[in-house]
Formats: C-alpha cells, sequence, structure tokens
C-alpha cells in the first residue's frame, strides 16, 4: 500500500466532492450499512428502470477519503448494470475501478463499505 | 530520573524500521510491548518449568505452581491488596468486569434496580451491564461528562438513589487521559451504601494504585496493558465479597469434590479460575511487575508528564488540528485525542503509519463519550515510559505531512 497511490488527485477530489452524495425523492430500496472498525456509515438509496438496472443511485454518510472515493466512484460505475451484474462484483472490482494496487486489510474495509451496502440492498 | 536510553533498549520490538523510518509506537493504551525480561521470563518458563498448575505430585508441577502462585503476591503487593485470596486471574479487564456482572451481578441485581455507569466508560464495562439490566429488568443510569470530557460531579449524590446497586466506573479514560477523582466518588457511593466497581485498565500502567487506599470493592484491569503478555488480567474484589458470590465459569481446577449431582467448590481464588489458566503469561505478569518496579512508578508518570505535557504543547498549536480533553491543567495521562479539520481519523492513521508512527483511530471503544464529546472518531497518540521527545517529533512531523496531503 502506497501511500501516494491512495492520496492521489482524483481520489481526493472524489472524496471532497463525492458524486451521488444526498437523496433520491423516490427510489426501490433503501440501506443502512456501518464499518464496525470505526462506526462509520453509508446508506444508500436505489432506484430502477423497467428493465431492472440501476437507473440513479444516492447515498449519504461521511467517512475516511477511502470510504468516500469508493463509495463515489463504485457507484458512479454501476449506473446502467443489473443486479446480477452487482452481485457479481469482488473486492478486486473496487480497487480497479478506484485504480489502488493494494489496501491493508483495515483499510480495505473502508474500500468496501459501500459494496456491501450495494450487494446486501439488492438482495433485501 | 528515568534513564530512557536504557529504558528503550529493553524493548527489542522498537528496534526496528517501518517503512524505512525509525518505529515510534504510541497505541500503548490498546497494548504496550514486552521488555526483554518478560520474553525471557515466557521463554525460561516453557524451557524449563513447564506443568499444570495446583493437582501435579511431581517437581515440574510443583515448581510451575510455585511461580503461579508466586506471580499472585507480586500483583497483591502491587496493587496494596491485604490477601492473595483476593486477587482473581482473568483474561483481562473485559473478562474481570464480565465475572463481576455474571456472578455477583445475577446474585444481587433484581428488577427495578439501578447500577450507576458514567458516559466516559469503555464499552467493556458498559455492554456487561446492559446485558444484566435487560435480563433482571434493571435500569442503567449515567453521570454525564461535559463538553470538555469530565465528569460531572457537582451534584454527585443526585445520582444515588435507594434502588443503586453498584457503581461501575473508569479510572482514567482510555480516550482523553482523564484521571478521575476516584476518593471523592468513592467516599460519596460508600455514603450511600452503593459498592463501586473500578476499570482500572488505563490507571495501573502509569500510577502507582492502592485499592485499599482508594476503598474501591472490585479493580479490574489487563495485564498486556502493563508490559505483560496477553490473555493475563486480574480482578481484585473484598474477601468478604467473593466468599458470597457464586462461580463464574466452572469444570475442572475450581472444584474441591465432585459427585454426580453436586459440587463442592474449592476456596478462594481457584473458585473463580476454572480449566487451565494461562501459567506462562501469567508468570510473565509478575515479570512485568517486577520491570515495573524496578525502574518505579513514580518515575513512570513523572516521565509520562513530560511527554504528553510536550505532545499536548505542540500539537495543540498546529493550524486545524482540535485536541480533545479539558483545557486546564488537571491530572491526565499519557493520551492525546485529536482531529484535523475536515479529515477522518482513518486517513490521519494511514499517513502516520507510513511515517513509522503507529497511532489508533477511531472511537476507542468509548462510543458514548465521543458523541458527548461531539465527534465520532479521533486519532489517538497514547504514551508509555519508553517513548520520548523524539518520538512525539516525529508524531508531529507527521501530523503536518498529513495536514498537506489531505487539506
Ligand atoms: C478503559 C479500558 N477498559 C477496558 C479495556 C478492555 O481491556 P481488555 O481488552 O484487555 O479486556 C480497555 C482496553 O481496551 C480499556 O482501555
Amino acid at each position: 500500500m502506497s501511500i501516494s497511490d491512495i492520496y492521489r488527485e482524483e481520489i481526493l477530489d472524489h472524496a471532497k466532492n463525492p458524486r451521488n452524495q444526498g437523496k433520491l425523492s423516490e427510489f426501490d430500496f433503501e440501506y443502512k450499512e456501518n464499518n464496525p472498525v470505526c462506526g462509520d456509515t453509508i446508506t444508500l438509496q436505489i432506484k430502477l428502470d423497467e428493465q431492472k438496472q440501476i437507473k440513479e443511485i444516492a447515498f449519504t454518510g461521511g467517512g475516511c477519503t477511502v470510504s468516500q472515493a469508493a463509495a463515489s466512484m463504485l457507484f458512479e460505475s454501476v449506473k446502467g448494470k443489473t443486479m446480477k451484474e452487482i452481485e457479481k462484483l469482488s473486492s478486486q472490482d473496487v480497487l480497479d475501478i478506484m485504480g489502488i494496487e493494494t489496501l491493508t486489510p483495515s483499510r480495505m474495509k473502508c474500500a468496501l463499505l459501500s459494496l456491501e451496502a450495494l450487494k446486501k440492498g439488492i438482495i433485501k | 530520573m528515568l534513564d530512557i536510553k536504557k529504558v528503550k533498549k529493553d524493548f527489542p520490538i522498537l528496534n526496528q524500521k517501518m517503512n524505512d523510518q525509525r518505529l515510534v509506537y504510541l497505541d500503548n493504551a490498546a497494548t504496550t510491548q514486552k521488555p526483554k525480561m518478560v520474553i525471557e521470563t515466557i521463554t525460561e518458563f516453557y524451557e524449563k518449568y513447564n506443568a499444570n498448575t495446583h493437582r501435579g505430585i511431581y517437581q515440574l508441577s510443583e515448581k510451575a505452581t510455585f511461580l503461579y502462585e508466586e506471580a499472585r503476591e507480586k500483583v497483591r503487593i502491587f496493587i496494596g491488596a491485604e490477601k492473595t485470596e483476593e486477587i482473581i486471574f482473568t483474561r483481562g479487564t473485559t473478562e474481570s468486569i464480565n465475572l463481576v456482572a455474571y456472578s455477583w451481578g445475577r446474585k444481587n441485581i433484581e428488577a427495578g434496580d439501578e447500577i450507576l455507569l458514567t458516559e466516559m466508560e469503555h464499552h467493556s464495562n458498559i455492554v456487561p451491564w446492559q446485558l444484566l439490566a435487560k435480563e433482571k429488568g434493571a435500569i442503567l443510569k449515567f453521570i454525564p461528562v461535559d463538553k470538555e470530557g469530565k465528569l460531572n460531579l457537582d451534584n454527585i449524590d443526585q445520582y444515588f438513589t435507594k434502588k443503586t446497586k453498584l457503581l461501575a466506573l473508569i479510572h482514567v479514560s482510555n480516550v482523553l487521559g482523564v484521571v478521575n477523582p476516584i476518593k471523592e466518588i468513592i467516599a460519596k457511593a460508600h455514603m450511600n451504601n452503593v459498592p463501586v466497581l473500578l476499570d482500572g485498565a488505563q490507571s495501573i500502567p502509569h500510577m502507582s494504585v492502592n485499592v485499599k487506599e482508594m476503598d474501591c470493592d472490585f479493580f479490574a484491569f489487563s495485564g498486556h496493558k502493563m508490559l505483560a503478555p496477553t490473555g493475563t488480567g486480574v480482578l481484585y474484589a473484598r474477601e468478604d465479597i467473593l466468599e458470597k458470590m457464586p462461580p463464574f465459569q466452572s469444570g475442572g481446577s475450581m472444584i474441591k469434590e465432585v459427585t454426580m449431582e453436586n459440587t463442592q467448590f474449592e476456596d478462594l481464588p481457584i473458585k473463580f479460575e476454572a480449566g487451565t489458566m494461562p501459567i506462562a503469561q501469567v508468570v510473565g505478569l509478575g515479570a512485568a511487575i517486577d520491570y515495573l518496579n524496578s525502574v518505579g512508578m513514580e518515575e513512570i508518570w513523572k516521565h509520562e508528564q513530560e511527554i504528553v505535557n510536550y505532545a499536548l504543547n505542540q500539537v495543540r498549536t498546529i493550524d486545524g488540528v482540535t485536541v480533545y480533553g479539558p483545557k486546564e491543567k488537571i491530572e491526565r495521562s499519557g493520551v492525546v485525542s485529536f482531529t484535523i479539520d475536515g479529515v477522518h481519523p482513518h486517513d490521519i492513521a494511514s499517513i502516520l503509519d507510513e511515517a513509522g508512527v503507529a497511532i489508533r483511530a477511531g472511537h476507542h471503544c468509548a462510543q458514548p463519550l465521543l458523541r458527548a464529546l461531539g465527534t465520532e472518531a479521533t486519532a489517538r497518540a497514547s504514551f508509555y515510559l519508553y517513548n520520548d521527545q523524539k518520538d512525539v517529533d516525529q508524531l508531529v512531523e507527521a501530523v503536518n505531512k498529513a495536514i498537506k496531503i489531505l487539506k
């Protein structure tokens, strides 16, 4: 895990100005997940289109640079995806989307909070 | 004066690099490093004396039993207890408190009774009481902290009612280092006929403690936070209280005689030490106490005061940094909890780690306290006898680096 790799311009920008942050007026699912390590929570809302693909997605909740940037970048990338496609997303996919090679196990939890919320929200 | 050069050399783990930087270990409130003397004691135990205790009729077992019981005597003297019967070995503070909640609590707490805690507690002094209260229909009450993180004791009498059965509170805060005015609090509780359990996890490693002088009824602490191996802890309780308590865990060792229907329990303290205990580790705890005594608890406290004041003065003046805890000069152990405006503590910890500095970031198992302080998480540097001003300098430099990267 290299610090310059994580704290680079693009990630810091996503963390400071997360895309899709806020609430939806209408949604099909809502799910809240928390990271027991730090107590950070993320609440996620999803609206689907007729083909059951993700049409809109929004989240609220603060967190560290890694968890905020992961939520911002992951949720940007899942618009238009089907539930099946979401279920297949792995932790490696999250790292790839963020352009980070590796994270320490504790920081990995921060990165995966949004993916877990997304998967559990959809299954529910 | 504590000879810091010599002390540092006594801890082999500190003599290593982390990311090409000198390792600076500042997570001592979570667990402490072990001096060579403790490590060698454990090795020697396994190489020369290892056997199960108390039941063996052969010399090795007798020697192992002797060393285990010698450690108990060292603990007794170290905390100023009257009798070794009052010293029960556990896995740590958490288990010590659970023992009291399970055994004493189930016997003495009834529906409608009140258990008094404080907002400053570590989760290990909240959750066992919550479970007990739910089971019994009892009520938890909390002495509040003010915005700075001091217990609000102005009208302490108001917290005690006829229904109050126990006051369980933290001696020194693991988040802020605040030392609570324990003698006054205990005296008030006793005037109201309320026994007191002290969570001493963060006091006994850093200051000289005397359970008789404080007059507490229960005192719980962890060995691993005072240079001893993990898996060791102690519950002190007054003998007359322990005598009336039913067993906690049960099975081997803690019995005198077992028939198919019934069991006669061992005498104190073995009655509360069921099964094979962490024998080598307890012997290691004895060695840790020898080490602490050789340096001197007064010297350790003085040294930590120097370091924490040096750290507070520097960290407080960094632009954008908030340091938590009372601003006035009060008794405070070697803990500095801080945040950087607009920066999550996890990010601080990651960047400090890259600079070789190990600190903790998060809620420190004290979520009610952090909420009372108006935050969810802090970065926490906690010091011990082997930390020096150079360690603080490396911390401050790394904090400045974190600000540069993240702001
Ligand atoms: C004040 C306090 N109480 C209790 C504990 C729990 O100690 P242990 O994990 O050793 O049981 C800790 C340590 O984390 C602590 O700081």
